[in-house]
């Protein structure tokens, strides 16, 4: 491959790439630290990370969580990710998607489990 | 909606794409295998380029070669199914990733340059076998290949924080 062809491959890429990066971690704001508290009204026990979609007054929120295994170890079963349970989570905006946050820990059912 | 978005969902929403998401320990058995199996090839090449460089040139670079290239072949049979997999458990998220994309880029450069290596200046290296510098060509195709593999391995783990 010559050297331009390369450059031109390289170039494509940084053009293209921005359009839509998307939970990223430089992409929340850690200046400014939220709280919201809601309903749960779905919940995923996923890899690479869990969410919740916790609604709140005006708006849903989606809180991107941690992966399974810290959540179950921290003492977070995927049984109390309750649809329809209040929970509370402390964390960072999304810059990119108004609707989105990164949770450093959650409460539900009256305990706290560190995210991070 | 972006091309191959259809193949993305179906992927995303295959068997053991949910497998990789659901299981609690299959994610992380996933990745590390992965990371056994591109350890042993990128300390492979990494090796290799620098014997090219002229580290240890009384090492016979066809011997080490003849060394290598079976364990870094072998290590691709580990690296690309679990790769394959993981990308499978968030396949329409990734795929709009910078670092992921970087590294494929990089993982495409990484390709052509072997394989140009393989085609060019290693076709006369009983001229350089040991004990002499390597050729400018061998040269720049080694130190290409160090900087896209390491260039590899930092997106790749850069993809959980972009």
């Amino acid at each position: 491959m010559t050297k331009s062809t390369a450059l031109a491959l390289l170039a494509l890429l940084l053009i293209a790439a921005p359009a839509a990066a998307h939970h990223g971690w430089s992409s929340y704001d850690s200046n400014n630290a939220i709280t919201l508290t809601g309903t749960i009204t779905e919940a995923s026990y996923t890899y690479p990370h869990g969410t919740i979609m916790l609604e709140t007054p005006g708006k849903i929120w989606l809180a991107v969580l941690a992966p399974p295994s810290r959540m179950s170890a921290r003492g977070l079963p995927s049984s109390d990710l309750t649809v329809g349970a209040k929970a509370t989570v402390e964390g960072y905006a999304s810059r990119q998607d108004p609707n989105e946050m990164r949770a450093e820990r959650i409460t539900v059912h009256g305990r706290t489990i560190e995210l991070r | 909606m972006r091309p191959g978005s259809a193949l993305l969902d179906a992927l995303q929403a295959s068997s053991f794409g949910a497998a990789m998401r659901d299981s609690i320990w299959l994610y992380p058995v996933v990745e590390t295998v992965h990371i056994i199996g591109f350890s042993i090839l990128v300390g492979a090449v990494i090796m290799f380029d620098l014997r090219v460089l002229g580290v240890s040139k009384r090492v016979p670079v066809r011997m080490l070669a003849h060394h290598l290239l079976p364990w870094s072949a072998a290590a691709l049979l580990l690296i690309v199914p679990a790769g394959f997999l993981m990308f499978s458990a968030d396949a329409t998220s990734l795929i709009s990733n910078r670092a992921f994309l970087i590294k494929m880029v990089l993982l495409l450069l990484a390709a052509t340059n072997a394989a140009t290596f393989h085609m060019g200046a290693i076709r006369e290296v009983e001229q350089w076998d040991q004990g002499t510098t390597a050729p400018a060509s061998a040269r720049l195709h080694a130190a290409a290949s160090l900087l896209i593999w390491l260039g590899v391995i930092t997106c790749g783990r850069m993809i959980a924080y972009v």
